[in-house]
């Protein structure tokens, strides 16, 4: 069987949850038999060097079976690249390539046009596509998040995103609805790492059962050495600092808290591209850390570690009890949580989208009102100070689904398809 | 009046002048003599009485002097200026264009004096305008400068299309007032493009400042000859732009064609890619050619682009006609349709798309199986983004201005277009059956070929666009054939196809004018309201 699976960028060019979970299933499909995976990622202005005179799909580091695809120009208004020389090679690789099944990761940097493009091009090859966010809906990166108040949008209206988006008018999102939905009619089945995301996509109109639920997985860091530290008042955040992923909260749970008397805890913040951050979070957050690191060492509770590598992940982890997933956007997944869990951490998070779904409140973890800074503070409380909770979680924790598990679910998926278009031949 | 100035003709007999004849007296008597003979127009006062002033009446003595406590007359009335005042004005610009398009902008006090023309005389050429012809505006800057209390409107402009080179140059521009008064000024005259001229001409009927209402006074603004004379300028414009497209066809040959989709594209690229993404999903949508007609020379390579992409994608059969020029929807359609290579037109707006994925396929079949009188001329139900109606036919109403406020011109009455059903909850049975009615909408217009070409395609005296859909109808329906409002169900997201400018509501403005010119009678006689007496609209087709 061949596969081909199309991402946008490589996660060696550029880092993301996606293409981090299309790489993991490209290198887990090229383990089994009979199993012929392509990978083809998207480079853009982000890696310029990757760019060869006249060239439209190239090779990337001498490795075989990996291809880039080289995109410019890209129509972000309408998810669209309006060159024909790329269609064109496009066209001519798939072609060339011949795959049975072919696995859209992402769509921005080729277009949403691209799925009816593979489709043309090969017209019996079956097409999943995985949403990793929801693009296709919400033009306001797919977030579904409320520019107005910041809440969490459930329903995309051709109103309500001219209200987050007031430059475009409200004809401009019907069409846009319409033009999106026209490609995703060349999709044979979708699949989304949450089971929430379906809802959402059968609301706004796609078929709830052209839909599978296939969580993403990944090579997991080895569980961390338990000691007996009591009690269990370390919090520990991982992530990006970036608007969505909650930060604010956080840091105002941690003023509550202070206010309240109590101080008998430590927090640990993990992460980089704190410039991808609005100024005005990026203001308070680099005010916070400098405040903090001011203060005499025992008065000091929060702690900046910066950025980490994977390899650094599991020592970042053991020096926290649990971890804290405060976004304030539907978290689509969080590889963080399957992290956590690796590493035996029970985790605290925002009771919406992929964390309400994965975590069982109370019992492997514990939800808090979304962006509600007084219910982190006392859940927080709590977490460091009822006795047994931690030790309760932490046995209560599931193993995380890992590479190899979702690979195997892929392929039932693909064989399904395929089985399907041979029973139909016969 | 007295010929101030003006030599007697040869031999005219002189009056004698009386004995008691005191020069100071009639000089005193008679101020604008003074100023003449100070201007050295006259050597003397004498000369002006044996001349004029004796045959006008004019005293030239007072007998014991003044009478006190009352006022005397001592020349006819209107007689009293031996030297006409100048008026204040000034001349704004004098553009004219390559092939002889001629506009004049300025302002003149003539709010006693009234203006009688403006004349140019430039090395090679001359030509006057006439006050009657000029569209008349407020100039609140003059106006303040003036200190007029009572609003006048003192700018005027005008445009002519001379339909020969002229040569630009110095001009001696002559402001003359009915009085024979006199403004004479020397001005350059600007050369401009044709296109650019138009732009300026059609921004200044939209945007200039008319007194009463200014809408319907921009309208009879150009009723009295600049509206012909823009329709002629720009009909000359438009077949410039037709007569040379770049046409490519996007195809794989060997399909049978049922119909030929047109689209007249300005301004936004986006919706040829958009529009074909949406048509691809359609029952039958290989059934029909797509001839995109574009009027916006701009977006020539990134339309050829995207044609070329749409055509990898889905697989239609693509034309693509682009224009150097902007020809206006009338002109773009009809030179699309004589590309076309099936007996059925749609003509569809960028912005529209079926609101269901049969709608192109039973387009088809009502064509092929309705009888000719409901399919010659069809229409379809659209509707907005929102939900709503939008249109379900169209009828006429009239606007009513009166007289008073446009300075001795008659009551106006222009004719409107509205929307059956604009706004309507989307299933009004009543508002969605199938009927003949005046007209339907360019938006969406399916047409038996022959019968396009029977009525002359659309009339290409329409500017940019508006009004040329409604007149097609009503030629079509002169013809013996009404256009028939059908239930196919198209969504129109209106105005948001193309992108419009000032100048493009100057067009509108000059198509008002046109289309009620044509068609004000018909229209009054059996034509007016939603419910129209015209006897080939009456019955029910069922």
């Amino acid at each position: 069987m061949k596969v081909l699976i199309i991402a946008m960028y490589h996660p060696e060019l550029v880092r993301g949850g996606s293409q981090q979970v299309a790489y993991e299933l490209f290198q887990a499909l090229r383990d089994m038999p009979g199993i012929a995976p392509t990978l083809l990622c998207s480079a853009d202005h982000n890696s310029p060097a990757m760019f060869k005179s006249g060239a439209r799909i190239t090779g990337f580091d001498g490795r075989p079976d990996e291809f880039l695809f080289l995109s410019h120009d890209y129509d972000y208004v309408w998810q669209k690249l309006p060159l024909p020389l790329q269609a064109e090679a496009f066209v001519d690789f798939l072609r060339r390539l011949q795959p049975d099944v072919v696995h859209f990761h992402h769509f921005m940097t080729y277009g949403i046009d691209y799925l009816s493009l593979a489709r043309s091009a090969l017209p019996a090859a079956k097409i999943v596509f995985t949403a990793h966010e929801f693009l296709t809906i919400c033009a306001l990166d797919g977030h579904m998040v409320r520019k107005t108040d910041g809440a969490l949008c459930d329903k995309a209206s051709q109103v309500r995103c001219h209200q987050c988006l007031p430059q475009r008018s409200p004809e401009e999102f019907f069409l846009r609805e319409h033009w999106m939905k026209a490609h995703l009619a060349a999709v044979d089945l979708f699949t989304v790492p949450s089971r929430f995301m379906i809802q959402i996509f059968a609301d706004w109109g796609l078929e709830a059962a052209k839909f599978r639920h296939v969580p993403n997985g990944l090579e997991l860091p080895a569980p961390v050495r338990e000691t007996a530290a009591t009690p269990r008042n370390r919090f520990g955040f991982f992530g990006q600092l970036i608007d969505a992923k909650g930060i604010h909260v956080l840091l105002e749970a941690v003023t509550i808290l202070r206010a309240e008397g109590f101080s008998d805890f430590s927090l640990e913040i993990n992460g980089e591209n704190m410039h991808f951050a609005s100024p005005q979070r990026r203001q308070e957050m680099e005010a916070f850390f400098a405040k903090e690191a001011a203060k005499p060492l025992e008065a000091q509770h929060v702690r900046f570690n910066g950025g980490y590598h994977h390899s650094q992940l599991a020592a970042r982890m053991a020096r926290v009890d649990w971890v804290v997933v405060p976004s304030t956007w539907w978290e689509i997944f969080c590889l963080v949580i399957s992290e956590a869990w690796a590493c035996g951490r029970p985790v605290i998070a925002s009771n919406k989208g992929g964390p309400a779904e994965r975590i069982a409140d109370g019992e492997t973890g514990l939800l808090f009102q979304l962006g509600d800074a007084r219910a982190l503070a006392e859940t927080m409380r709590r977490a460091a100070t009822e006795p047994k909770l931690w030790d309760k979680m932490h046995r209560a924790i599931t193993p995380p689904p890992g590479r190899a598990e979702m690979a195997a679910q892929y392929l039932d998926i693909y064989k399904d398809l395929l089985g399907a278009l041979s029973l139909a031949a016969q | 009046m007295s010929e101030g100035g003006k030599k007697p003709a040869k031999g005219q007999a002189l009056a004698p002048v009386p004995p008691d004849f005191d020069e100071q007296t009639y000089l005193r008597l008679n101020p604008d003599v003074l100023v003449a003979v100070a201007e050295g127009k006259f050597r003397s006062g004498r000369e002006h009485y044996e001349h004029y002033g004796r045959a006008e009446g004019r005293l030239a003595f007072t007998p014991g002097g003044l009478p006190r406590d009352r006022v005397i007359i001592t020349a006819r009335p209107g007689q009293a200026d031996a030297a006409p005042r100048v008026p204040a004005g000034a001349i704004d610009a004098v553009q004219l264009s390559a092939s002889g398009g001629l506009y004049v902008i300025g302002w003149v006090n003539d709010a006693l004096d009234r203006l009688d023309a403006i004349e140019l005389y430039v090395a090679g050429w001359s030509m006057a305008f006439s006050a009657a012809g000029l569209a008349r505006t407020r100039r609140p800057d003059a106006e303040k400068a003036l200190g007029l209390q009572q609003p006048h409107a003192i700018g005027f402009w005008g445009f002519l299309y001379a339909g020969q080179r002229l040569m630009p140059g110095k001009c001696n521009l002559v402001m003359r007032l009915k009085s024979g008064a006199e403004l004479a000024v020397i001005v350059s005259i600007e050369p401009m493009e044709d296109l650019a001229l138009r732009g300026v001409v059609l921004q200044q009927l939209a945007g200039g400042h008319y007194p009463g209402p200014s809408y319907f006074n921009a309208v009879a603004a150009i009723e009295a000859g600049i509206g012909e004379q823009l329709v002629d300028f720009s009909r000359m414009l438009t077949r410039r732009a037709v007569s040379a497209p770049y046409i490519e066809r996007f195809h794989q040959p060997g399909r049978a064609l049922s119909g030929s989709v047109i689209v007249c594209l300005f301004g936004k690229p986006d919706y040829l890619i958009l529009q074909q993404a949406l048509l691809a999903r359609q029952a039958r949508a290989g059934a029909y050619e797509y001839i995109y007609v574009c009027n916006s020379p701009e977006l020539a390579e990134r339309l050829q682009k995207d044609a070329r992409i749409a055509h990898l994608t889905h697989g239609l059969d693509i034309t693509l006609i682009l224009l150097p020029e902007n020809a206006g929807f009338a002109a773009a359609n009809n030179l699309a349709a004589s590309h076309a290579r099936t007996d059925r037109l749609l003509l569809l707006n960028p912005d529209v798309f079926p609101k269901a994925a049969g709608e192109m396929a039973r387009h088809l079949e009502l064509v092929a199986s309705a009888p000719p009188a409901q399919t010659r001329l069809l229409g379809a139900a659209l509707y907005y983004d929102d939900g709503a109606l939008m249109h379900a036919g169209m009828y006429f109403e009239a606007d009513r201005c009166p007289g008073f406020a446009m300075a001795r011109r008659e009551d106006l009455t222009l004719l409107r277009v509205e929307h059956y059903g604009k706004g309507a909850p989307a299933e009004d049975a009543a508002l969605l059956r199938p009927r003949f009615v005046p007209a339907i909408t360019g938006a969406f217009m399916s047409i038996a070929r022959d019968w396009f070409e029977t009525l002359d395609g659309f009339s290409e005296d329409y500017i940019f666009g508006h009004y040329e859909d409604a007149d097609l109808c009503l030629r079509s329906l002169e013809a013996g054939q009404p256009a028939f409002q059908s239930d196919l169900r198209f969504y129109h997201l209106e105005g948001k196809g193309g992108a419009r400018q000032g100048q493009h509501e100057g067009g509108a403005a000059v198509n008002r004018w046109l289309f009620n010119h044509r068609w004000g009678a018909l229209a009054a006689r059996a034509l007016m309201g939603p419910s129209p007496s015209h006897e080939a609209l009456q019955g029910d087709p069922a």
